[in-house]
């Protein structure tokens, strides 16, 4: 009985045969016929409740019919922003500029975004669409920053210069350097930025002054776009990533203090960039820099800056970590020790005598 | 000096921002005078001590880091390991133990942790030390309770 209600609702089955035989063959006709529906069924609905995750090509296809024929990685951009629309999420006209690759032009022209577009776009950036989540973010980010900052090249330059224009030209080195090391840890970002949706909308209203990455270089940013199309999201030192986005490490250090968002925010993107993890000296709590996080004094693994080891050699000379005392020391150690204890120190390392 | 004042501030910033990081230690600066702190701990659970608040008095050195801080029980407590007039605690990590890396918070932790396992072996307080030494234990644990409840507890009343 259970089955034969499901036929009805199917609507496929004709029910009005008086002769059973007949209607138990039509009935196993109408299983499988039956089967069929509810795998597309199934599949459709699985099919719904990804869009704009996985299927959106599929979608796409359908419009496609409809839509211009756009050729090359241009008709993804395309397909997905269509896709966007079924969501009503933007109007067409602002989304097919930014796919059109004119990433900086559009900038300044979308200034209404809704917070919808967030969870659309976030969505869209797991399919590899980084052309796509590119420009939707630069549009995204001009209209948060529209109230204070700005995030379009043109204007930018301008309004930055002043203040941190020595930021920024080391900072492009710093994106050079970086941009290999973070590549895998922007996969772990990308798993993040999902759950992190609520943040972003969060901090979406801010004018983040980290805009000057955005503008830091068009060039340079656009490459490290083009080269990353099969990455899932963006990397931190992407020229497109969202400045809305939370730069994770250091959500995590300053959980709550929006105020540092505003004030320090190119400063930590600095930061972030130069190295991907800096950690605090355990002794002073200062950040390692990259000499001192190359610096490992002692065998048991605790790592602390320069100073404060040279510090440290000049009082007990133990190692804070393990507490036995440095058994070698680097040459700044050893240019701190007056004659005695120099003395003292080449008697028990071998490495010194050997060099003496 | 500077670094330990810089150091003494990260520490300050790192309280209050984890201040319900660890419920059993409350670590407060003195408005005006960095290097010296308070701590009110409490009492470990199924020991003597349980139910009592304890209040330490933190003196930090110029050269801290690199040198511990001294601290000592403003509380009354009966513990072999802790001078019973001065307050002066025994603890290896507050002198020749000593590492840069422990913070004050962590000091608060050991001596938690020495409220818990007290070593009669080498005993500020005498009485204490040969209560435990003895095998006494109902001994010492009924002072330290008595002791716990007279100073470290609200007066009842």
């Amino acid at each position: 009985m259970h089955s034969d209600s499901i036929a009805t609702n199917a609507s496929n089955m004709p029910m009005a045969s008086s002769n059973a035989k007949d209607f138990a063959k039509k009935k196993r006709m109408n299983r499988s016929a039956k089967l069929k529906q509810w795998k597309l069924d199934a599949r459709r609905e699985q099919w719904l409740s990804q869009v704009g995750i996985d299927t959106v090509k599929n979608k796409g296809r359908k419009e496609e019919s409809t839509g211009r024929g756009i050729d090359g990685p241009l008709t993804q951009v395309g397909r997905r922003v269509r896709a966007m629309e079924k969501l009503e999420i933007r109007s067409r006209g602002e989304e097919e500029n930014d796919g059109g690759s004119i990433h900086h032009d559009s900038d300044s022209k979308s200034p209404l975004n809704s917070p919808m577009s967030h969870t659309g776009s976030v969505l869209g950036g797991n399919d590899s669409g980084t052309n796509f989540t590119g420009s939707s973010s630069s549009s995204r980010s001009s209209s948060s920053s529209s109230s204070g900052g700005c995030c379009s090249g043109s204007m930018s330059e301008e309004d930055e210069d002043g203040e941190d224009g020595c930021l920024d030209d080391w900072e492009a080195v710093a994106d050079a350097l970086a941009a290999t090391d973070e590549k895998q840890q922007l996969h772990a970002n990308s798993l993040d930025t999902a759950s992190e949706d609520k943040n972003v909308a969060r901090f979406d209203s801010q004018p983040v002054s980290s805009i000057d990455i955005s503008k830091a270089k068009p060039g340079a940013g656009a490459s490290v776009d083009r080269t990353s199309v099969n990455c899932r999201a963006w990397r931190p030192d992407d020229a497109f990533r969202p400045q809305s986005l939370p730069n994770l490490s250091k959500q995590y250090s300053f959980p709550m203090n929006s105020d540092r968002h505003y004030a320090c925010g190119a400063s930590v993107w600095v930061c972030k960039n130069a190295a991907s993890t800096p950690k605090p000296c355990p002794i002073c709590y200062e950040d390692l820099d990259f000499t001192d996080s190359s610096f490992l004094p002692c065998s048991c693994g605790f790592r602390l800056c320069l100073f404060c080891h040279k510090r440290i050699l000049e009082e007990d000379g133990r190692c804070p970590g393990c507490r036995k005392q440095y058994n070698y020391d680097p040459v700044e150690g050893e240019a701190t020790l007056d004659g005695g204890s120099l003395i003292y120190r080449l008697t028990r390392s071998c490495s010194m005598i050997t060099r003496s | 000096m500077q670094a330990s004042r810089a150091r003494l501030f990260k520490e300050y910033k790192e309280v209050q921002r984890e201040k319900s990081a660890d419920p059993d230690i409350q670590l407060v600066c003195d408005d005006s005078n960095i290097f010296k702190w308070t701590a009110l701990i409490k009492g470990p659970s199924e020991t003597p001590f349980e139910g009592g608040v304890f209040q330490l008095a933190f003196s930090v050195p110029e050269q801290y880091p690199l040198q511990p801080p001294q601290v000592r029980f403003l509380t009354k407590i009966f513990h072999p390991n802790v001078h019973f007039k001065t307050g002066e605690i025994c603890l290896d990590i507050l002198k020749n133990a000593w590492s840069p890396a422990w913070t004050l918070q962590s000091v608060c932790r050991a001596i938690i942790a020495l409220m818990a396992h007290p070593e009669p072996d080498s005993p500020l307080n005498c009485d204490s030390g040969n209560l435990l030494r003895s095998g006494d234990i109902r001994g010492y644990q009924s002072m330290a309770r008595m002791y716990t409840r007279l100073a470290a507890m609200p007066k009842k009343g």
